[in-house]
């Protein structure tokens, strides 16, 4: 999996190139826009982490071009302006996610993976989190090679949250996804489905409580 | 934003207490004249009348026989319609030149006659009298007549002359001055409307005022007041420029010696270099916080926050984006962060409210011990919107409630390592959106519950 990376700091994209590459991923660096386009061009990425503060044209700029010439890559900004104009602006231009500098490198590599993953599985139809494997074509999910069986409304639920990995999913939006199976949904319904699937799952993917908001599902530690 | 005093410089008090006095002077005086002279018309015309009465006795009276002896020729009936009067009581004398009564009352005492018709005041059975003497020859004999009348119907007419002229213009003096006193407070309610706009502002409002309803006295004022709205825009915009590039310049180097430092923690953690470099990436992370802290205190101050890029804020957005955001470090830490958001709105900028609520859970979250409980609240009461963030951590004692906003200021012995600047953020940002900022005790008097009270929108 091949990561492209814009960034004119010399000390960061080092970093950067690093931590992506003891991750596992091949990282190609430019430090500017107009090499960046150079090299989409070129070759074909499965991420670009694009600082906005480029010399030259700047780092939204780059992502409007890539956006307009229907490149579909996702694309994870770096800013160090915490100006929600910048945030904004980042995720209307077709930003898929962005961190604000200083960041820890973890949380840039766990960033990526997210995104990767998501973008891959709505390409291949297939979701691997840790030993969960789900086919989101089939609706199966399987633990370590082992079918997990659920019922629609259990896979309704699994699949939203699986499709939101790392980020909070509100009950709404779980009541919604499971609405169009059931016409008569008590309030509980949604924790009575989330406990029957940790039962199921056991520790493959932990499904969080936030409390007063919904769940999360969390990337199965290591 | 109140008002000053007003009695000191008061332009419409100063208008009606320059118009007022004098023009009430002016009338009184005016008063008073018209009583004089009215009574003064009312007084020469009694007296003609009088005078006439001495010319009538006078047509009456001979000198019979030219030997000095008058002949008095006043008949009953004469006599009896010279004292009608319904009102008054009129007596006569005539005197001779020797002063002896001729005719009439003989208590009218005769003062002592000059060469015309002399008028004169005295007291007659114990009544205010008015009487003339009028000197005449009949013949060639002189003869003094002396008509008095009481003075009733004088005084009567006297007092109703005053009695309508001070009414007239008593009315008169409280018209004029209740057309001052309208015609002042209409005149400066331009001013009024003006104070009245300039006072209702927010302190932080820097929109021009609107000169065009304004009178051309104080159009100066409002264009250099705009003005200098216009300069202090100016200078917030110039800060707000100048602090994003110094985040800018400050916060890529920051993230890359990070970066390096954790690679290279990480690289060493077999050798005696591990813990050192751990240690160096855990100050050097400490660094960055507090730079990151006066960069949003710097961007939070009064001097660079205008309302210009105020829009309605959706409190309860931001308050489950807020647990979303800090989850993972709630994990780390055993604590239970939850969220009890209810819909609420109010006018703000997004990214500073954001950084409040931030610095908010960031506190508490750094604060409760593991195993604890921290709630992001988000909700309307009355007119009020509100955010609020509670822990049952150990609590912040109610004499530190005020000390604990101020910068660099960190309770004794409190864990973690924190710069001291996340209540000043704070503080700062409540400002800037006149909200209040209050720091409560947690539910049953156990923790801390920071409360923000914007205006609801």
């Amino acid at each position: 999996m091949r990561i492209l990376v814009v960034e004119d700091d010399a000390l960061v994209a080092d970093a950067i190139r690093r931590g992506l590459g003891e991750a596992g991923y091949a990282v190609d660096h430019v430090d500017s826009a107009e090499r960046a386009s150079t090299a989409l061009g070129a070759e074909s990425f499965d991420l670009a982490v694009v600082d906005i503060g480029l010399p030259g044209a700047d780092g939204l700029t780059l992502l409007q071009r890539m956006r307009r010439g229907g490149t579909s890559v996702p694309v994870l900004i770096l800013t160090a302006r915490d100006a929600l104009a910048d945030r904004v602006n980042a995720l209307d231009l077709g930003a898929d996610d962005y961190l604000v500098k200083p960041f820890a490198l973890p949380e840039l590599v766990a960033r990526s993976r997210a995104l990767i993953r998501r973008s891959r599985s709505a390409a291949s139809a297939e979701l691997v989190i840790g030993t969960l494997r789900l086919d989101l074509a089939a609706r199966r999910a399987e633990v370590d090679g082992n079918a997990v069986s659920l019922t629609r409304r259990e896979w309704a639920v699994l699949e939203c949250l699986a499709l939101n990995i790392g980020r909070v999913v509100a009950k709404d939006r779980l009541l919604q996804a499971i609405a169009n199976w059931d016409e008569d949904i008590g309030a509980n319904a949604i924790e009575v489905y989330v406990s029957r699937l940790r039962t199921k799952l056991g520790g493959a993917a932990p499904i969080r409580t936030v409390r007063g908001l919904g769940y999360r599902l969390d990337d199965a530690p290591g | 934003m109140p008002t000053g005093p007003e009695s000191a410089s008061s332009v419409s008090r100063r208008l009606l207490r320059l118009l007022l006095l004098p023009l009430a002077l002016l009338l009184g005086i005016g008063v008073f004249f018209d009583y004089v002279s009215g009574s003064a018309t009312i007084r020469s015309a009694y007296d003609r009348a009088l005078h006439e009465m001495a010319l009538a006795v006078a047509a009456h009276l001979r000198d019979a026989d030219a030997d000095g002896r008058i002949d008095a020729d006043l008949p009953p009936q004469a006599v009896a319609v010279l004292r009608a009067d319904s009102v008054d009581s009129i007596y006569f004398a005539v005197r001779d030149g020797d002063g002896h009564l001729v005719s009439g009352d003989a208590d009218l005492a005769a003062p002592a006659a000059g060469d015309g018709s002399e008028f004169g005041d005295g007291r007659l059975h114990g009544e205010a009298i008015r009487f003339v003497t009028h000197p005449t020859l009949i013949g060639r004999t002189p003869v003094t007549i002396t008509i008095a009348e009481t003075t009733r119907k004088r005084s009567a007419a006297i007092r109703s002359i005053l009695t309508s002229v001070v009414l007239t213009d008593i009315v008169q003096l409280a018209g004029t001055l209740l057309l001052v006193w309208l015609g002042v407070r209409y005149g400066v309610r331009p001013l009024r409307a003006l104070g009245e706009q300039i006072a209702q502002r927010s302190a932080r409002d820097l929109a021009p005022l609107d000169r065009a309803r304004v009178p051309a006295e104080v159009r100066p004022l409002v264009h250099t007041l705009n003005a200098l709205f216009e300069t202090v825009r100016d200078s917030a915009r110039a800060q707000q420029q100048f602090l994003a590039d110094a985040a800018h310049q400050l916060r890529t180097p920051l993230t890359g010696i990070i970066a390096q430092l954790d690679l290279l923690a990480r690289e060493s953690s077999g050798n005696g270099l591990g813990p050192r470099l751990l240690a160096l990436h855990e100050g050097t992370r400490r660094l960055a916080h507090t730079a990151n802290q006066l960069l949003a205190l710097a961007r939070s101050e009064r001097s660079a926050t205008t309302h210009d890029d105020f829009a309605p804020v959706d409190l309860e957005a931001l308050a489950t984006d807020a647990v979303a955001q800090y989850l993972d470090r709630s994990l780390l830490a055993r604590i239970d962060l939850g969220a009890e958001a209810a819909p609420a709105r109010t006018l703000g900028s997004l990214w500073l409210l954001r950084e409040l609520l931030g610095n908010l859970v960031d506190n508490a979250l750094t604060y409760t011990p593991a195993g604890g409980r921290v709630t992001v609240r988000s909700g309307t009461a009355g007119t009020i919107a509100f955010l609020e963030v509670e822990d049952d951590g150990p609590g912040i004692p109610p004499d530190q409630r005020m000390l604990v906003r101020e910068r660099f200021r960190r309770l004794p012995g409190s864990p973690g390592n924190g710069c001291g600047l996340g209540l000043a953020i704070v503080d700062e940002i409540a400002h800037a959106h006149d909200a209040r900022f209050a720091i409560l005790d947690g539910a049953d008097g156990r923790g801390t519950r920071a409360r923000i009270e914007f205006r609801r929108a």
